[in-house]
């Protein structure tokens, strides 16, 4: 596991975790007026996944979990407006007022947002459960211990 | 009240199938619960000459309704359905053992099936007829082959969905035509129609009726289906599915009265039908197939009374539909009572069941006799009422079709007594210990058909109030019909009596003679060559399309591509094109082609994933030249994740490249210049023809009103073009699945490398 045998490459990917949550969660919000989304916010994430499985802090698991959500939250906006006699995906805007932040609006695309956000993290980890990382990265390990004699055998 | 009882069906299936496993057979009782209700509030309505209507426009553009209608006939044809499927259910409960398996699945697809049924028999308008009709198949189709371990059962169940869905696709075909020609879609609303298109479309519907109801050349798929456990043939093959068929040309026959094919057709498939079905019933050792091939046999009769058109044909019709799915209903549970408690439903190992099984014994004596048309029973006074219509027909007609009738009636009586005899005659019994103890459950429901083929000749004025509105529904001039208890010394009595003596003698005969095993079966032996064929067919044209050499794909797609472009060539017009916006512009392009041209050249693996990683960074570069942050934004992130995705899937490859012969070499360079001149091409063709405004101005108006957002991008992303992002949102779904399914399945051969 790159963790065990690089600290560095371990504490560096620790740290960037929350970062990259939070800077995840800014793109989606501001995907409204700035640039942003739910695509890129999902694909942060999967980046972060992505490095994470690399370093062996985790595995990639629950890729159909984060697509059946994703899917069903994207496809609950998009028929619900049907119920109301609306076209289908038609959007509902809100907005209210939070101390501190100001008049907050948003919509029924941020809901949209957020399942596009969990299929692209769904997409991230069925390909990384597809291409077998852990076992990439497992045989790194495997390697590992006769790097570390063949060091020690030189020394 | 129809869409609660629609609704009672649907909640409970879908209960049944969320709890069934815990319920065992007591699945069984909570199916019979909404088909016992639809068959109480049937019972009320039945005979009434006022109709209940309920629908909505489903399609309103294209004038698509749901549209149900329970008027006489509905009633009628409901009351069958769900009193025989509570019937089957309690049977079944009996039928099943108690640690008998998936009876949580059997009992929902069995309620699954009958709700279908419910939904064709009052459907009024051809469109709700026809999404029914395709739910019976596919119900059906999962009851046949309820036995999914065994493959005898697995090919049935496809034989007859193939048949019964392409049968489908026909009446498809068959309802537009008609629509087109009628004008309406309601069957409420049928007037005669003629001209070509209404030939074409009973043709069509013929077609789709004979491949549900058995008929010849479709029939091969019904002895099939006894695969299927004895209530499921029991239920299909009585009271509904095959009935389906029938009800079709019945209620639709009005509309095509005129046509010149209707008639012909119908004879056709309906005679040849009954005459091969009863010839079949004869020549096979299998009480179930015996039953199966009368089935067929009595559809033909029905499909020719239908066909022949006249009020007194189609009272006939309607009254032996009503007779015979009492009857055959009751037979096809005495045959499984018979295999359950004997372990063998061949006429040669079984003889003398009277005495071991006195109950079936009556029961199967009453319903046979039914069939045969013999007095006290319900089957009497409908066979009476066909012999009479065929009596009444003239000339050329009179011979054919009057002939066959009275000939297949002889054939029906002659299969009945063989069967008779063959399971409960003979002087030596069965001695008791071969024979298991009754089971209530499979009783009852037996004495209750019985019981009800002997009360129907009976009450015989109650049953012609209930049949005589059902046939005026489609053909108003029988009213002056009814079935008679004594007709009197008529042709038709007479008729029948000599009928009965001849099939009881001929019954008796063939009875003694010793068939080994019976005929195989060839045509669905054909049937079967031909689905393989077909099977056999595609594969082969998947291997030569599907190779799986990544290369050849991409060429492909690469030519494809190249040829969409070719329109575009002509569209250049020099004037529009210019070198660039601004200089950085030309500097990015500089250092894309240089990453481009030195992915080709770099010999590692990591190392041109790495590259090309560059030209995706340069492109972003271009976005951010072009003022289009959104594109830079998933751009960067998009190659990030690909580049970090390269190095840990090229962990699977050799670290090179492996060495390129000449001409892979000059291939690529082929196929990687085709495609770059044709994207060349086509960007430079459709920047020549700019049409009216920019969308973008608009877009940009309306984003802040409509989508309340200030980002246009995000904004045709999430609201006005949501739809196309469902859509992609989608497709990554699927590859995601994709991905998952291919991998799940490398993990479990564990032969990873």
């Amino acid at each position: 596991m790159i963790a065990r045998t690089s600290p560095i490459v371990s504490l560096a990917v620790r740290a960037v975790t929350p970062i990259a949550l939070v800077a995840a969660a800014y793109v989606l919000f501001a995907g409204h007026n700035q640039p942003g989304g739910g695509f890129a916010a999902g694909l942060m994430l999967g980046a972060v996944i992505v490095l994470r499985t690399v370093a062996g802090l985790q595995q990639p698991k629950y890729a159909s979990v984060w697509l059946s959500v994703g899917g069903v939250i994207a496809g609950v906006v998009a028929i619900a407006p049907m119920f109301w006699g609306e076209p289908m995906l038609d959007q509902v805007v809100v907005s209210w007022d939070v101390p501190l932040l100001g008049t907050v609006k948003t919509g029924s695309a941020l809901l949209f947002d957020l399942g596009v956000v969990a299929i692209v993290v769904g997409l991230v980890l069925a390909l990384l459960d597809g291409l077998d990382a852990t076992s990439l990265v497992d045989r790194g390990r495997a390697a590992s211990p006769d790097e570390r004699s063949d060091r020690g055998a030189r020394a | 009240m129809i869409w609660f009882l629609l609704a009672l069906h649907t909640v409970v299936v879908v209960a049944i199938a969320v709890v069934g496993r815990r319920l065992a057979r007591g699945a069984l009782w909570l199916a019979a619960v909404p088909m016992a209700v639809t068959a109480v509030w049937s019972a009320t309505r039945v005979g009434s000459s006022d109709a209940i209507t309920a629908g909505f426009q489903w399609v309103p553009g294209l004038d698509v309704a749901i549209e149900f209608r329970v008027d006489a006939m509905s009633s009628l044809l409901s009351l069958l359905v769900s009193g025989i499927g509570a019937l089957v259910c309690v049977y079944a409960y009996g039928y099943f053992s108690p640690g008998a398996t998936s009876i949580g699945r059997f009992a929902a697809t069995l309620l699954a099936f009958s709700t279908a049924m419910v939904g064709l028999v009052w459907a009024n308008s051809v469109w709700t007829l026809f999404i029914f009709w395709e739910l019976t198949s596919i119900t059906s189709f999962l009851l046949v082959g309820f036995k999914h371990a065994d493959p005898v059962a697995r090919t049935a169940a496809r034989r007859a969905l193939v048949i019964t869905a392409a049968g489908g696709l026909s009446l498809l075909a068959g309802f537009v035509l008609f629509v087109d020609a009628a004008g309406t879609a309601l069957l409420s609303e049928i007037t005669p129609i003629t001209g070509s298109t209404a030939n074409a479309a009973a043709i069509l519907i013929l077609v789709a009726a004979a491949t549900k109801s058995a008929q010849f050349p479709f029939h091969v798929w019904l002895p099939g289906a006894m695969a299927a456990p004895t209530p499921v043939s029991a239920y299909l093959h009585s009271a509904t599915m095959v009935k389906a068929g029938v009800i079709l040309v019945a209620v639709i026959a009005p509309a095509f009265q005129d046509t010149d094919i209707w008639k012909p057709l119908g004879l056709s498939f309906g005679l040849v039908t009954m005459v091969w079905g009863a010839v079949g019933a004869l020549r096979h050792v299998d009480a179930k197939l015996i039953l199966a091939w009368g089935t067929v046999s009595q559809l033909g009769l029905l499909i020719t009374l239908l066909a022949v058109g006249t009020p007194k044909a189609t009272f006939a019709a309607i009254s032996i539909l009503v007779a015979h799915a009492v009857f055959k209903a009751a037979l096809f549970m005495v045959v499984g009572e018979v295999d359950v408690r004997t372990g063998t439903r061949n006429i040669n190992e079984l003889s003398g069941l009277r005495r071991s099984m006195p109950v079936t014994f009556v029961v199967a004596v009453l319903s046979g006799a039914s069939m045969a048309g013999i007095p006290p029973l319900l089957g009497f006074p409908a066979k009476e009422a066909a012999i009479e219509a065929a009596l009444g027909l003239s000339g050329g007609e009179f011979l054919v079709v009057g002939g066959l009738i009275i000939g297949g009636s002889v054939l029906t009586v002659a299969y009945t007594t063989r069967l008779l005899i063959g399971m409960f005659g003979s002087s030596e019994p069965m001695v008791d210990r071969d024979v298991t103890p009754r089971r209530p459950a499979m009783s009852g429901p037996e004495v209750i058909l019985a019981g009800a083929s002997l009360l129907g000749f009976v009450a015989l004025g109650w049953v012609t109030g209930i049949v005589r509105p059902a046939v005026v529904t489609v053909s108003p001039k029988a009213e002056v019909y009814s079935l008679l208890r004594w007709p009197g010394l008529t042709d038709a009595f007479v008729t029948s009596a000599v009928v009965v003596a001849i099939g009881l003698v001929i019954g008796a005969l063939l009875a003694r003679r010793h068939v080994v095993s019976g005929p195989v079966a060839r045509g669905a032996a054909n049937v079967d060559w031909i689905i393989d064929g077909v099977g056999r067919v595609a594969r082969q044209v998947a291997a030569r399309v599907q190779h799986g050499s990544l290369p050849l794909y991409l060429a492909t797609t690469v030519l494809v591509v190249c040829a969409a472009a070719v329109p575009f060539v002509g569209q250049i017009d020099a004037d529009t094109l210019y070198w660039w916006d601004n200089r950085a512009e030309a500097v990015l392009v500089l250092m894309i082609v240089a990453a481009a041209v030195s992915a080709t050249q770099v010999s590692s693996r990591l190392g041109a994933a790495l590259v090309l990683g560059g030209v995706g960074f340069s492109v972003a570069g271009l976005f951010v030249a072009h003022g289009a942050p959104d594109l830079v934004l998933t751009q960067l992130l998009v190659e990030t994740v690909i580049v970090v995705g390269f190095v840990v899937g090229l962990g699977r490859l050799a670290t090179s490249f492996p060495t390129p012969t000449r001409l892979w070499t000059a291939g690529r360079v082929v196929i990687a210049g085709a495609m770059g001149t044709a994207v060349a091409v086509a960007l430079a063709g459709s920047a020549g023809t700019p049409v009216g405004e920019a969308p973008v101005r608009e877009l940009a108006r309306t984003a802040q009103d409509d989508g309340g957002g200030k980002n246009v991008v995000n904004v045709i992303l999430t609201d006005t073009r949501a739809l196309d992002t469902f859509g992609e949102v989608i497709v990554l779904m699927v590859v995601a699945v994709g991905i998952l399914t291919l991998s799940t399945k490398r993990g479990r051969g564990k032969v990873t490398r």
